[in-house]
């Protein structure tokens, strides 16, 4: 059974862990998603229903402000779950203030070891949501 | 041995000359400014550098600025590592293969007749909107950040550095009663520990920037201040063998440029960063600028050459 750091989340798309949980005690990388908190062993079938189960479209949205306010974005340029920041000119520091910014609006706190997988509007709500319910749930 | 010249529809009026390889704590650094560039045979030749894979990346960017911004860079790394003779070859931009290290950092893939050793030639490449720059070092791992001297930070500067920085960084940013001078202070320090850790290889999530901290001594009579790197997070890790420069480029942009220092030389004598800067249109016009106003040392020991 793999511990879980609760300090150094790494987002990973849900589809691609589902079946890699089992892997996750040898893996070196701490494998947040798909683990049931409080019982404390892998969970597939949750992770499975999560990926149906995506980023609630407020999230979305506020990334999605927060991210055209960074890059100064003109109201034409469509952003969507998918929008990647690198690719609308988003550099390292552009990343690091939007993630500050996130973490204030939410109320949450990124790892930097997370940061780099922040690259995309969806990503970064997802990561918020999970954050957003863990602190609620009292999580660790 | 393959005229790369007969290829372009222009026959390019300075093509890319070989040039000897940067010695031992010397970087090169050949620099573009996206606004010179408006002609589209010459961004289409620039395209035709590229990998298919690169071509696609270009292609991906959202608006014609960015997609410009992209290829530019690639082109630049392509040429400029293009002009370093070695062993007599010239060496086509198109036949340059990379690929990334461990944490993401792009690497030249070096043709050795045995086989793969790694490439003496290390670069590193930053850019912002209006100037994209790319340094060139030999056995030393470099990394390179420009910024533009006026970027606003969106967030309060003392709340990021408390969220981001060290301490001792916060306490010299909070000691700057003056709010641009203290932005200033703000971008210089981030150039400088943002070179750090991509000389590392590592990049922003793998060596967070809470856990080293960058002091800026002041000058000494020898006229230049020195610039530390001390790891909190490894006390015992060696940071005293990474020598950093910040200047000013082009009147524009800060730089920082963070190599290994040379392990032959004495480490008690401050030996200094030995620099050449060059503007370059690829294939146009190259213009070397070290020496001029156009490169103003700020901090640690640099010599232009």
């Amino acid at each position: 059974m793999a511990a879980v750091s609760a300090s150094c989340l790494r987002f990973q798309p849900l589809f691609s862990q589902s079946n890699k949980s089992s892997q996750a005690a040898a893996s070196l990388k701490p494998l947040s998603v798909g683990w049931a908190k409080n019982t404390g062993f892998p969970s597939l079938k949750a992770s499975r229903f999560r990926v149906s189960c995506a980023a609630k479209p407020e999230t979305v949205d506020k990334v999605i402000e927060i991210v055209r306010k960074q890059l100064a974005l003109t109201p034409e340029t469509e952003l969507t779950n998918e929008s990647k920041f690198a690719a609308l000119g988003a550099d390292s520091l552009d990343t690091v203030e939007i993630v500050m910014a996130l973490e204030e609006e939410f109320d949450i706190n990124v790892e930097e070891e997370s940061s780099q997988n922040i690259t995309t509007v969806r990503e970064a709500a997802d990561m918020i949501d999970k954050l957003v319910q863990e602190k609620a749930g009292g999580g660790s | 041995m393959r005229s790369f010249q007969r290829n372009f529809s222009v026959s390019p009026s300075c093509p890319l000359l070989p040039l000897q390889l940067p010695s031992p704590m010397e970087t090169h650094v050949w620099f573009v400014l996206p606004d010179e560039f408006k002609s589209v045979s010459l961004l289409n030749q620039y395209m035709e550098l590229l990998s298919p894979c690169e071509k696609e990346n270009v292609l991906t960017m959202r608006g014609d600025q960015l997609q410009k911004r992209a290829l530019l860079a690639r082109a630049l790394v392509r040429t400029t590592i293009a002009r370093y003779q070695i062993n007599n070859h010239v060496v086509d931009p198109r036949s340059l293969k990379f690929r990334k290290n461990i944490h993401g950092k792009p690497e030249l893939v070096w043709k050795s007749d045995d086989g793969q050793c790694p490439s003496p030639l290390h670069f590193n490449i930053s850019h912002t909107s209006s100037l994209i720059a790319c340094g060139v070092t030999v056995n030393s791992p470099i990394g390179i950040d420009v910024e533009e001297k006026q970027r606003k930070i969106k967030n309060n500067i003392l709340a990021f550095a408390r969220r981001y920085f060290s301490l001792y960084e916060v306490e010299h940013l909070s000691m700057i009663s003056d709010s641009e001078v203290q932005r200033q202070e703000f971008v210089k320090l981030w150039t400088l520990k943002e070179a750090y850790v991509k000389a590392l290889g590592r990049g922003f999530s793998a060596a967070p920037f809470k856990t080293f901290t960058i002091r800026v001594k002041d000058a000494t009579n020898s006229g230049a201040s020195e610039v530390a790197v001390e790891s909190s997070d490894h006390p015992e890790s060696l940071t005293n063998n990474w020598q950093f420069g910040l200047f000013e480029l082009a009147s524009s942009h800060y730089a920082s440029i963070c190599m290994e220092k040379d392990k032959t030389s004495d480490v008690a004598m401050r030996v200094p960063m030995r620099l050449t800067v060059r503007k370059t249109i690829p294939f146009v016009e190259d213009i070397c600028i070290s020496g001029t106003d156009a490169v103003v040392p700020i901090a640690g020991l640099i010599k232009q050459v």
